[in-house]
């Protein structure tokens, strides 16, 4: 469990909040004129990386606001935290820890606990 | 110093012990080694650790609550403790299961996935029932009511481990500015100052002052918190750690207090001072009991005063034994025999002399080949240096296989290991987390350069205090060892194996086995032959199967790479975990402001949510549920009935754009509607499923209330703030739950209009004046109430929402003058039966989130003309508008004397007995169905594929016994399908 920096509270136990996916999905601003394809896209399809995320979230058991983040989802690193509204921060300012050709970070993914030769 | 003792019972016999004894120790003292059977093979087990470590000596805690696996190594005994071995049948020294040993043939690695593949229902009725009743451990305890409670801290420094390297931390943190919590697993600090004679003395004082001395001065320092009988378990993501306290040590459970308490801590620096485990060595019987750690040996020695065996033979590798030997030479017992792999040159001086001085039998550049014995050890044979072997009678076999620093905790935080070439075992490298490691559990086994390694690794604080610390040691400074991990074995038998895991029961044979039949990953092997998948994970054993496997594959051991380390490091009990969170804490319980009420009148209740809702209201003792269901369903139509509604969820929006934004949340469109009606309305997902529905009230288009499902209250505010706050935080609107500031009464059939009028006799009820779907505030006493006329059975009805200071007063007026109308107060399965009547939908009972408006036939309540609202578009998808979705009908059974039952399949065919040659095309799914009092025969509503199109055809719905019923489909409107009644 991590802590998650609220930008209205403060630093939080991760229980008090709720993952609320991909960030910067905007909702068509005119969905009639949208194909199904394009509809269903927004609908149902969210990138799952491993890596640099930008997610949002809602401190659910506190001032039920929402913000976003982002996160390594490989190490749980929440690397910025910023309110709705605000532009998201270029990823190219995050030292990126993936290394390895499989997408694990050399120190901290947990799926192997020695150093690999 | 005069003890008193301690009286307990092991397997119904009573023993003493010393205060402060663990079951094993107090065990020890009076010479009883013979503690279990062993998890497959049912052999016999003792003592093979003094500690947490332990895989053998597990017991089960009678007299609390038949507590299971409990480590008799840890638990301390107090005056009447009711201790009971495990795993034997019918008793510890005489155990028929023990006959798997001699079939362990069919035990070997894998046994489960290749012994019991067939043939069919061997499984259930074989293979289950036997292993059932001879693998395994203890038995599942009893329910009790755990106090246990948790306990949260946030410090700037843990320390994990109150030894010798941990007191050196605290002593620099002590009266400093730092939050530091020092975590100690057993009830006393010191560590190896109290398990072992490896120091003199500390600054030239003896060892014991200097303990005193040091933890007086820590507990005095304001900034520092030591908790003992607390291990910590889990070393989280983000400085995350738990630890797991034990508030009964020596003491039996007091029902009034909490046994446990879980710690959840938060830290900026975790201080790893949490040592190291001694490894064993596997020979022929390893497991015997009388074979024992020599580290435990020499802490049963030091810490307990119990001297296990007077004269047992020490097998080493390492250098570490030195101290041992001097431990029971100094209390004037004399080991059998000293065996020692590593050539006499290599072998320390000290060890030598000491040898010499009590002239011990002693064994260089040789091993121990293997042990014999029943129940115990009685004889040990050992392979010399000339390759001969040579046998000893000895009853206890004290083994040392060198040290791997405990790095359960660090890899839990995701630290990398590395191989320590010199002391061969796995040593922490790179930290992931804000880790500090200390002593021995960094791989640190001198002494002397522990002092340097505090100071060096703890610089990057400020304002330390300076250490002055200077150890005397007893014996060599310098840890040295040669590698072994098994020894060859002379004799076969099948009561001979070689154990690498003790609790489990693997042996090097199934290591060998497994690689040979491809298991060749060591996680792959871990699983194949549950190798360290114990209680213990292996604790003394998995660096040694480490090492065995990599000699099998011939790659280097770091090649090979460890197993994963979970946590917990040891078990949690789940009433720690589950804390005060059980029975009547378990959830909140909701009642409305009429509970009282209901409960006089004799409610039977139901959970809905948190919520207790009166399900039906018994009239006398000896009626059903069924007859009391009957009985208000045919009065509500007949007369008039109330429920209480108070739990429908209630949400006020108010702000300037507060119409635009209600258009977006519901389909209905909201523009047209007058100020004071209100609206049955559709929530959808943007998927297009149904999410909620409910009345929208509008006040103004500035202002509206709307209503939820009593389940769904809070998850429909968090979806309008979602979007409120995420989509459209353009618009100007606010949300606020009001559910609990109204109670609120549903008053519907015939009579409720003349009841309204003589309850509020200066509000005018006539349709002119108050249509249907039309609502109003008025005064009432010193408050307000409103009322809407709305309807959720299908008959004339009215909802007041009522602040619940006045709710009772109001409801008991209502029944008052209504005496003459003979209203009945009706429960949520009447009004689930005569909304069945009417066809009206209960969102999550007729739809499952699959379900459109337009598979409801609830096209009329989208606003075609609407721009936008949520869920819209999907409305158009290709899958969407299908005719072959499943659409929502009624059914209606043609023997009208039969019941249909709800979650049973729609299917075409009549004839459903055995043997069934096809697959049965199912249609679909029953949602509802109750008997009708008021049309005398069975109603149902189901969800069937193309269902609107089978309207008027007949099918079948089957039964729990492979019957059918044959069904007509309808339309889902039973009763007054012109909706004349509501309008009356
Ligand atoms: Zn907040």
């Amino acid at each position: 469990m991590f802590t998650i920096r609220c930008p209205y509270c403060g630093e939080r136990d991760q229980s008090e909040f709720s993952n609320g996916g991909e960030a910067h999905v905007a909702r068509p601003k005119d969905p009639e004129q949208i194909s199904d394809r394009e509809w269903s896209e927004y609908v149902f399809i969210r990138a799952n990386p491993k890596g640099i995320y930008y997610e949002r979230w809602v401190h659910t058991h506190g001032c039920k606001k929402w913000f976003n983040a982002v996160r390594n989802t490989s190490t749980d690193e929440i690397l910025k935290v910023y309110k709705m509204g605000e532009a998201p921060p270029p990823l190219k300012g995050f030292k990126n820890t993936i290394k390895t050709p499989s997408g694990e970070p050399d120190v901290g993914s947990g799926n192997f606990s020695v150093k690999k030769p | 110093m005069t003890e008193s003792k301690i009286y307990f019972k092991f397997d119904g016999k009573k023993y003493a012990g010393n205060q402060g004894d663990t079951i094993a120790a107090a065990l020890l003292r009076n010479n009883v080694r013979l503690i279990g059977r062993s998890f497959k093979y049912h052999r016999p087990r003792g003592i093979y650790t003094c500690g947490i470590e332990e895989p053998n000596a597990l017991v089960q805690i009678i007299n609390e609550h038949n507590e299971p696996n409990v480590r008799a190594t840890v638990k301390k005994i107090y005056e009447g403790m009711i201790v009971k071995s495990q795993n034997r049948w019918p008793s510890l020294k005489t155990d028929l299961g023990s006959i798997n040993n001699i079939l362990s043939p069919i035990f070997s690695a894998g046994f489960y996935y290749k012994t019991f593949m067939g043939p069919k229902g061997f499984w259930k009725n074989v293979y289950e029932p036997l292993i059932r009743r001879t693998a395994g451990l203890g038995k599942p305890p009893k329910e009790f009511k755990s106090k246990s409670i948790h306990q949260h801290h946030n410090v700037d420094i843990i320390i994990v481990g109150g030894g010798l390297s941990g007191l050196l931390a605290a002593r620099k943190f002590a009266g400093t500015n730092y939050d530091v919590l020092m975590v100690e697993r057993e009830d006393a600090l010191g560590g190896v100052l109290k398990n072992a004679d490896k120091i003199k003395s500390i600054n030239d004082q003896p060892k014991d002052e200097w303990l005193e001395k040091t933890e007086r001065l820590i507990r005095n320092s304001s900034n520092i918190k030591i908790l003992k009988n607390t291990l910590v378990t889990t070393y989280n993501f983000s400085d995350h750690l738990i630890a797991l306290e034990d508030k009964n040590v020596g003491k039996p459970q007091d029902n009034e207090k909490p046994e446990l308490v879980l710690h959840k801590i938060r830290t900026k620096h975790t201080i790893l001072a949490n040592g190291h485990i001694e490894r064993f060595i596997t020979f022929r019987n390893n497991d015997l009991p009388g074979v024992m750690l020599a580290a435990s040996f020499e802490k049963y020695l030091n810490r307990y005063g119990v001297v296990p065996d007077e004269s047992p033979v020490i097998f080493t590798n390492n250098s570490s034994t030195y101290s041992l030997l001097k431990s029971l030479t100094d209390l004037g017992h004399k080991p059998k025999a000293y065996v020692d792999i590593r050539d006499q040159k290599n072998i320390e001086k000290e060890t030598i002399d000491l040898l010499e001085k009590f002239n011990i039998p002693f064994y260089p550049k040789s091993e121990i080949e293997g042990c014999e014995g029943q129940k115990e050890v009685k004889k040990v044979s050992i392979r010399t240096k000339k390759n001969q072997i040579s046998k000893i009678k000895t009853s206890m076999l004290c083994v040392s296989g060198g040290f791997n620093p405990d790095i359960h905790l660090f890899t839990q935080s995701k630290g990398l290991l590395k191989w320590d070439k010199e002391h061969l075992t796995f040593k922490p490298d790179r930290i992931f987390q804000k880790t500090i490691t200390l002593g021995s559990v960094s791989g640190n086994f001198s002494y002397e350069k522990l002092l340097v390694e505090v100071e060096n690794k703890l610089s990057e604080f400020e304002g330390l205090n300076e250490l002055e610390v200077k150890f005397e040691l007893n014996g060599p400074g310098k840890f040295q060892i040669k590698e072994l991990w098994e020894t060859k074995h002379e004799k076969k038998s099948l009561w001979s194996k070689s154990f690498i895991d003790l609790q489990n029961d693997v042996t090097t044979k199934d290591l060998r086995q497994a690689v040979n039949e491809g298991f060749n990953r060591i996680e792959h092997l871990k699983r194949f032959t549950t190798n360290s998948m114990g209680t213990d994970q292996g604790k003394i054993s998995s660096i040694n199967a480490l090492g065995i496997v990599s000699k099998i594959l011939k790659k280097d051991i770091s090649e090979v790479g460890t197993t994963t380390y979970r946590p917990p490091y040891s078990p949690v009990n789940f009433s720690a975990i589950a804390g005060r969170s059980t029975y009547e804490f378990y959830d909140p319980e909701r009642k409305t402001p009429l509970h009282s009420w209901h409960v006089k009148q004799n409610a039977v209740f139901e959970n809905v949510g948190q919520w207790k809702r009166p399900w039906y209201f018994k009239k006398s003792e000896d009626e059903t549920m069924h007859q009391a269901v009957q009985r208000e369903a045919e009065q509500v139509r007949k007369a008039a009935g109330i429920l209480d509604g108070s739990t429908l969820g209630k949400i006020e929006i108010k702000g300037k754009d507060a119409l635009t934004f209600v258009n977006l949340m519901y389909t209905n469109s909201f523009t047209k509607m007058k100020p004071k009606t209100g609206r049955y309305a559709l929530m959808l997902g943007e998927d297009g499923m149904v999410k909620d529905d409910g009345i929208v009230c509008k006040i103004n288009d500035q202002h509206f209330i709307v209503t939820t499902t009593t389940g769904n209250a809070a998850s429909v505010l968090a979806h309008m703030e979602e979007y409120a706050q995420t989509e459209w935080p353009n618009l100007n609107v606010y949300m606020n739950s009001i559910t609990e500031q109204f109670a609120t009464f549903n008053l519907s059939g015939p009579k409720s209009r003349v009841i309204m009028s003589r309850v509020f006799n200066d509000i005018d009820f006539s349709n002119d004046q108050f249509p249907f779907m039309s609502f109003n505030n008025f005064k009432y006493l010193d408050t307000e109430i409103r009322i809407l006329r709305a309807s959720f059975t299908g008959e004339l009805g009215y909802e007041i929402y009522v602040p619940p200071s006045h709710a009772l007063k109001l409801w008991q007026k209502i029944f008052i003058y209504s005496r003459d109308f003979d209203l009945v107060p009706y429960g949520t399965e009447t009004m689930h039966l005569l909304r069945a009547e009417k066809g009206y939908i209960i969102v999550g009972q007729d739809t499952d989130g699959t379900v459109t408006p337009l598979d409801l036939n609830l096209n009329w309540m989208i606003g075609k003309k609407k721009k936008d609202f949520i869920g819209k578009r999907s409305l158009t998808r290709t899958d969407i508008v299908r005719e072959t979705r499943k659409q929502l009908v009624g059914l209606v059974p043609i023997d009208k004397t039969l019941g249909i039952e709800e979650g049973q399949h729609v299917i075409e065919q009549k004839d459903l007995s055995l043997p069934i040659k096809d697959p049965v095309d199912m249609l679909g799914h029953v949602t509802s169905s109750y008997f009708s009092p008021n049309l005398n025969h069975s109603v149902a509503m189901a969800l069937i594929r193309g269902g609107k199109r089978k309207i008027g055809s007949r099918l079948f719905v089957s039964t729990e016994n492979l019957n059918t019923i044959a069904v007509e489909v309808v339309e889902p409107n039973f009763i007054d399908p012109k909706n004349e009644r509501m309008m009356l």
